[in-house]
């Protein structure tokens, strides 16, 4: 429906703009805020491009960990928390296997979006 | 700022720093008023701090209370101490002598007629702690499952009580000045209090204060080898792996509240400021780290 270029290749291309053409340009003073805009774009074009599938897979987990039982995606994150908090999964390995595989995959696929260097710096891809 | 004292013991030049209240956002802060006590019990400790020389806490002098002490040379710019290739030959050395003034700033003990505002140890208690990180995740909006579970790891795993001693709270890379190779002063002294000395030792090597050098464990400038020597031998007690292992637990729990503390300002507090906004993002680094300990080599193998 919209125009190309589309969104995250804006996003792209403007935080190119701000780092080669402006960042040389400002004060000293305001780098630190300019890098700081710059990281923002690139989270929000981060997660404009990865879209739904990471968060399915999480959903899936939840469903797998609660036998497909009711709840939108925040009610069972706010179930799963609770049960985590109880420790309800450790008393079954598998269940406390696949509650750790959650929470795994809930980490990284944030992390892919918020800071990957630091991902990859964990020895993640 | 520069003053010009025209008589008394500070006659002359001097170069000082004037520290005022400021909102950290962070509960459990000390005010200026305390912060300047504390620093006065480190300095008379041996601890390499600015000297501190006034304190005052009448509003018709700046507005609100303040304390002047001495301004000490160097940076404390952390990304530049963990990448700057010329210091690398200068930093185990560095990790020991912090590890000697931790252990000085240990030595103070409770009880202390010029410390009484501290709270005492038993509300500071990491069970304490705990239920404080659970009181503040039952208002977040959004659910933190591996917060939670790293909680009730820790809930399961309190270590042996201890003799309490003053602990810094913020004893990290990015609160110390360097001049050149040469350590000039810890500074941000705003949250110390009494606690069990390893929880200062594994705030320091904890993953959240490595920088730009997360393999280097004491504090992203050097093995913990070197940082634990200066320890030991200047407290005569030795580390334990154990305790230090579930402070750095802690730490990573405590830095990730602390995160979406910061970030909590610009959701419902109303700051416009794109550095706090961002902080809530790093909570995220906190729980990787909390299942690399908890869960070494757990993360599915498709990840």
């Amino acid at each position: 429906m919209n125009d190309l270029p589309a969104g995250p290749a804006l996003l792209a291309l403007a935080r190119e703009v701000l780092l080669r053409d402006l960042l040389p340009l400002l004060p000293q003073a305001v780098h630190l805020d300019a890098r700081l805009i710059a990281n923002s774009i690139a989270i929000a074009e981060r997660e404009a491009v990865s879209g739904e599938p990471p968060a399915m897979r999480v959903r899936d987990g939840l469903k797998r960990l609660y036998c497909g039982k009711g709840e939108e995606k925040t009610g069972l994150l706010s179930r799963f928390a609770q049960d985590l908090r109880r420790g309800s999964f450790e008393t079954s390995e598998p269940q406390d296997r696949e509650a750790r595989e959650i929470m795994w995959r809930l980490t990284i696929a944030k992390l892919r979006n918020a800071n990957p260097r630091f991902l990859s710096a964990n020895g993640f891809s | 700022m520069d003053a010009y004292f025209t008589s008394g013991m500070l006659a002359g030049d001097q170069k000082l720093v004037l520290r005022t209240a400021a909102s950290t956002g962070v509960a459990a802060s000390l005010d200026r008023l305390q912060e300047f006590a504390v620093l006065r019990a480190a300095f008379g400790a041996g601890v390499t701090v600015p000297e501190p020389l006034f304190a005052n806490d009448d509003p018709a002098v700046f507005g609100k209370p303040f304390f002047i002490m001495r301004r000490v040379d160097g940076s404390a710019a952390a990304h530049r101490i963990t990448r700057d290739p010329a210091l690398d030959p200068a930093l185990p050395t560095i990790a020991e002598r912090l590890g000697r003034e931790l252990a000085r700033i240990h030595s103070i003990r409770p009880r202390r007629a010029d410390l009484e505002f501290l709270a005492p140890y038993e509300e500071v208690e990491p069970e304490h702690q705990i239920a404080g990180f659970r009181t503040y995740l039952d208002t977040h909006p959004a659910p933190r499952p591996v917060l939670e579970w790293g909680i009730r790891w820790l809930e399961l795993h309190l270590p042996p009580a201890t003799d309490p001693v003053l602990c810094h709270h913020d004893f990290r890379t990015g609160n110390y000045m360097l001049d050149g190779t040469v350590l000039t002063g810890i500074l941000d002294w705003e949250f110390s209090g009494w606690g069990d000395p390893h929880e200062d030792i594994g705030w320091f090597c904890s993953k959240g204060w490595r920088f730009a050098r997360l393999d280097r464990e004491a504090g992203g400038i050097a093995d913990r080898a070197p940082f634990y020597r200066g320890y030991e031998s200047e407290s005569g007690r030795r580390v334990d792996p154990e305790r230090v292992f579930f402070w750095e637990v802690l730490a990573s729990v405590r830095w990730a509240v602390i995160a979406l503390q910061q970030s909590d300002r610009y959701m419902s507090g109303g700051e416009r400021s794109l550095d706090l906004a961002l902080t809530g993002r790093r909570a995220s680094e906190c729980e990787l780290e909390l299942l690399m300990l908890l869960d070494p080599g757990g993360a599915p193998r498709d990840e």
